[in-house]
């Protein structure tokens, strides 16, 4: 020990405390905290700033953990000092940083709920297990008060809570689906691809409870109530009436045999649904049960969606300054500990390296885009702009040719309908083979989508490349081509069916012959959806386990380059989140004319996980990339959003404008879906009515208009105070970081000249000793 | 489980149920995770200390650029060596149920290579070092990497990152508490 300590201690003491041995020292001197500050002085007066309060990690979290227990937090705080030392000194063997965090033990007698609530705090304390348990043993044999009546309830019923939970915890575990395959991923492929799995899951659960809906409210009364049989058509005088187009319509699918008709007049499509509502014995009706549960399943995804979203969405807020934080996410939150396999752990340091030179490429790039010469800004301007027109006539070209190509296979399927129902004793061999032609013809636009949906985003990710963006830039651009491309393709869809369904539809006809629109329009919608949903699905398993696993197996037993190449393929992430929100977006828009689609859907995400599992496990290589567990799930969910809104479009369109076909469905006779809603209300009670009424006048719309606009922009002014206050907090932080900094140099500079001079007076009394 | 059944008795469970994120039925899966390391020694004594190389064979910690900081800092004899409390401690922590703040301070002590309680210029080093590894970055990208590092997260400039600061910045990374997990 130098002189120049002691002296200070003394100091501080003002008593002769030199005598004093280190272990006396420890076991008595009251504040334990100055004690640390003079060793840690002893060794270097430098180092004072690493015992600051707001530098001591541990002692942090013990503050926060009895912060987390509320009740006991007022009492705490002003023992918490002495409680620390308390336990300091009664186990003096333990090491300093895990006892500072012993709870208060001997000063209070606290009951049973709050030694409860501290023994279940333990669990967050960083200390090794061994003094968990005996922090436990005391916290449980100190004597405490027992509960009476009501409060002992309360804490029964706590505990039992807490119990109920544990249980339910291990009940859930047992139950979730693909736990093995989730953590097998996560080992190989790291948590951005898990969260991708995880988006497959939550879209399946989200299909069961949207077939739950559909099922209670429209199948299942359908297959149970034996719905009163319609007026037949003899005894009406109008051959053109709704029952006889009826008719008409249930001979026509029971005399063609193939699939297809037999499918027709199922539940699986709308035409099959009655228009009678029920009376015998309860009241159902059933059109009005129908549009109810099609709206209520599209105002529930769109809630489920949201909420999915705005969470992601908080996340992004609260890493709003994300962007400055990229290299401490990386750093920190950059590995997996979930990885368990070396080949990826491999992969994954690459990864990283990767991704840091990325980071401080951008930041090159950045500069570099600044000093630009005019030349060069004008010639990449052009080159992009260049660019974007080719992916724009590609655009065009695609939807052009998938409209073509629909009218064609229409115009050659329609005839051969007419053939094969005139001309019943043809031979077998011809008939299958028009058959397997007539089938060729119904799927080639599929097909020809399906093909498209794969070869055109190759040339755009070959196009995007010569247009030099940055990295990150890169991937949204052509993301949002291909969303851009698929999502057109259906529009088309969309379009061919909207010129063959709306047209004039006279008294005297069950449907326009002319245009050649189906007797039951809706079924036939419903069927495009349908098959182009398996189509689709066909495809992705089609591609994945006859071209991409040959590829991959290719890749990996040659050592030919040329043939790597073309075997290789990385986990692409984009690409496969549009696979399945295509597939989701399918079975919204075929929902209301294909009412067990959700069901097929639910078969189809199971498939479909299993599909994906199989590309990415056994496909693919891990990517070189990295996804971001939290950015790529709130990107799932927007392009689910968009999506979703986008194609609730024309679902609504079609519900309020279109007119249902006279021969089928709970609608037939209607002018539009949307008019059986205002019949309904016309039975409602006047005073209801008058209410839904004023609703939608300009009386309640303007002000309640305003109101929200006032209401939107208070909110808006309080975020953008927000804003400017964490600003000011943040440099107010950093100016006392300043002065914390300036005051600790000052005070350490101030130590060090007082041991030096220290040593000299020493010294000076040590020569005067050696001469007196 | 009769195998994990008969080397704990009820009480234990329960207790380790209470002081951990886990259930009865994940304490004892724990422990056949941890039996699978050294059957034999494990066999013999439950709370066997295996040395610091048996828990490295643990997949997740072994295929881990920080799996012997890890086992430092969950041993209760500070030299990497666990029992099977340690073992447990551990994947406590890592376990999806533990709170975000508990993983940090972990964290913190694990990334704290030199244990002065700061994340200073060395230590930053250290864990980009071995987060790339084998490669390594040039010594300009490495001062740069740490600059922004320190530009981003070190409020008051001291050239180092205490675990208040670190912290903040763990509350702002929604990564972090979603990549520190290991599924048992």
């Amino acid at each position: 020990m130098s002189g120049g300590d002691r002296k200070k201690r003394a100091c501080d003491r003002g008593q002769g405390w030199e005598e004093a041995g280190a272990e006396f020292y420890q076991e008595s001197y009251p504040a334990a905290i100055e004690a640390d500050l003079q060793q840690a002085l002893q060794r270097d007066p430098s180092h004072i700033a690493t015992l600051l309060p707001s530098k001591k990690s541990r002692v942090a979290t013990a503050k926060r953990i009895r912060n987390d227990t509320k009740t006991t937090l007022r009492r705490r705080t002003s023992t918490r000092s002495r409680g620390t030392t308390t336990s300091r000194r009664m186990s003096t063997n333990i090491h300093d940083a895990a006892v500072s965090m012993l709870p208060d033990l001997s000063e209070n007698l606290s009951n049973e709920e709050r030694t409860w609530e501290e023994i279940m705090q333990i669990k967050a304390m960083p200390v090794c297990m061994a003094q968990k348990i005996q922090l436990k043993n005391q916290l449980q044999s100190a004597t405490k008060l027992r509960l009476q009546g009501f409060e002992q309830l309360k804490w029964q019923r706590r505990k039992a809570w807490q119990q109920f939970r544990i249980r339910m915890k291990e009940a859930y575990s047992k139950m979730e689906l693909w736990n093995d395959s989730l953590k097998t991923i996560g080992g190989n492929f790291g948590m951005g691809i898990v969260a991708y799995f995880l988006f497959i899951k939550w879209l399946l659960y989200l299909n069961v409870l949207l077939f739950a809906i559909i099922f209670l409210f429209i199948v299942l009364p359908a297959t149970l109530l034996d719905m009163p049989e319609d007026e037949t058509c003899v005894n009406s005088n109008n051959s053109h009436s709704i029952s006889c187009c009826s008719e008409l319509y249930w001979n026509m699918t029971q005399e063609s045999g193939n699939i297809a008709g037999i499918l027709e007049y199922t539940l699986l499509f709308y035409g099959a649904y009655s228009h009678m509502t029920y009376t015998s014995g309860i009241f159902f009706n059933l059109p009005l049960s129908y549009i109810s549960a099609t709206v209520g399943v599209f105002i529930f995804s769109l809630i489920v969606i949201v909420k999915s979203a705005a969470k992601s969405f908080k996340q992004r807020v609260v890493e709003n300054e994300g962007q400055f934080y990229q290299y401490c996410n990386l750093v920190f939150g950059g590995w997996d500990y979930c990885i368990h396999n070396e080949k990826s752990a491999a992969i994954k340091h690459k990864a990283l390296y990767n991704e840091v030179k990325a980071f401080l490429e951008a930041e090159r790039l950045e500069e570099e885009r600044q000093n630009r010469t005019r030349e060069e800004t004008t010639k990449l301007f052009l080159m992009r702009l260049f660019i974007n027109l080719i992916v724009l006539a590609v655009l065009c070209g695609c939807g052009i040719f998938i409209y073509y190509i629909f009218e064609f296979s229409f115009n050659q399927i329609s005839p051969q309908i007419d053939e094969t129902n005139i001309t019943d004793s043809h031979l077998s061999l011809n008939l299958s083979l028009n058959r397997i032609v007539h089938l060729f013809f119904e799927f080639l636009p599929y097909m020809c989508i399906v093909i498209l949906n794969f070869a055109v985003p190759s040339l755009f990710r070959y196009l995007v490349s010569l247009e030099n963006y940055s990295p990150s830039f890169v991937i949204r651009i052509t993301l949002f081509r291909t969303v851009f491309l698929r999502l057109s393709s259906l529009i088309v869809v969309l379009t061919s069916f909207y010129r063959l369904i709306v047209t004039e539809v006279k008294d005297n006809e069950c449907t326009n012959n002319t245009s050649k629109r189906p007797l039951c329009w809706e079924t036939f919608v419903g069927q495009q959806f349908f098959k182009l949903y398996i189509t689709d699905l066909f495809f992705q398993f089609f591609m994945t386990f006859f071209i991409n696993f040959p590829r991959s197996l290719i890749a990996k037993h040659t050592e030919n380059k040329v043939l790597r190449f073309f075997g290789e393929q990385e986990f692409d992430l984009p690409k496969h989140v549009l696979d399945v929100v295509y597939l989701q977006t399918i079975c919204w828009l075929g929902l209301f004319y294909a009412p067990l689609l959700p069901l097929i859907a639910i078969f189809g995400t199971f498939v479909l996980f299993y599909i994906k599992k199989f590309a990415c496990l056994v496909n693919s290589t891990p990517s070189s990339k990295i996804y971001r567990a939290s950015k790529s799930n709130a990107f799932f969910m927007l392009i689910l959003l968009i999506s979703f809104i986008l194609f609730t479009v024309p679902v609504g369109y079609s519900i309020a404008e279109i007119e249902p076909s006279k021969s089928c469905g709970p609608f037939r006779g209607f002018k539009s879906v949307w008019s059986l809603l205002i019949v309904v209300f016309a039975e409602f009670p006047d005073w209801l009515q008058s209410i839904l009424y004023f609703l939608g006048t300009a009386g309640f719309g303007v002000p309640a208009f305003v109101i929200l606009t006032l209401l939107l922009y208070y909110y808006y002014a309080v975020s953008i105070a927000n804003k400017h206050m964490v600003t000011v907090l943040k440099n107010q932080l950093v100016l006392e970081g300043h002065d914390k900094q300036f005051l600790l140099n000052r005070l350490s500079a101030f130590i060090k000249q007082q041991q030096d001079q220290n040593k000299y007076h020493q010294e000076q009394a040590n020569e005067l000793g050696t001469f007196s | 489980m009769g195998v994990g059944k008969s080397q704990f008795s009820e009480e234990e469970l329960q207790a380790y149920q209470d002081l951990t994120y886990f259930t009865k039925k994940e304490v004892l899966h724990a422990h056949q995770k941890f039996k699978a390391l050294a059957p034999e020694k494990v066999g013999h004594n439950r709370n066997a200390k295996l040395p610091m190389s048996k828990i490295l064979q643990y997949p997740e910690l072994r295929a881990n650029p920080f799996g012997d900081r890890i086992c430092k800092v969950f041993s209760s004899s500070q030299d990497g060596d666990c029992t099977f409390e340690d073992f447990l401690d551990m994947m406590s922590v890592f376990s999806d149920a533990a709170p975000k703040a508990v993983k940090a301070e972990h964290a913190f002590r694990i990334f704290d290579f030199d244990g002065d309680d700061m994340l200073g210029i060395g230590d930053l080093r250290q864990v980009v070092d071995r987060l790339t590894a084998p490669q390594r970055l040039n010594e300009t990208d490495m001062q740069q990497v740490l600059q922004y590092i320190l530009d981003e997260a070190d409020l008051d400039d001291d050239g180092a990152l205490s675990f208040a600061e670190f912290e903040h910045i763990i509350e702002k990374s929604s990564d972090f508490s979603k990549s520190f997990c290991i599924r048992l």
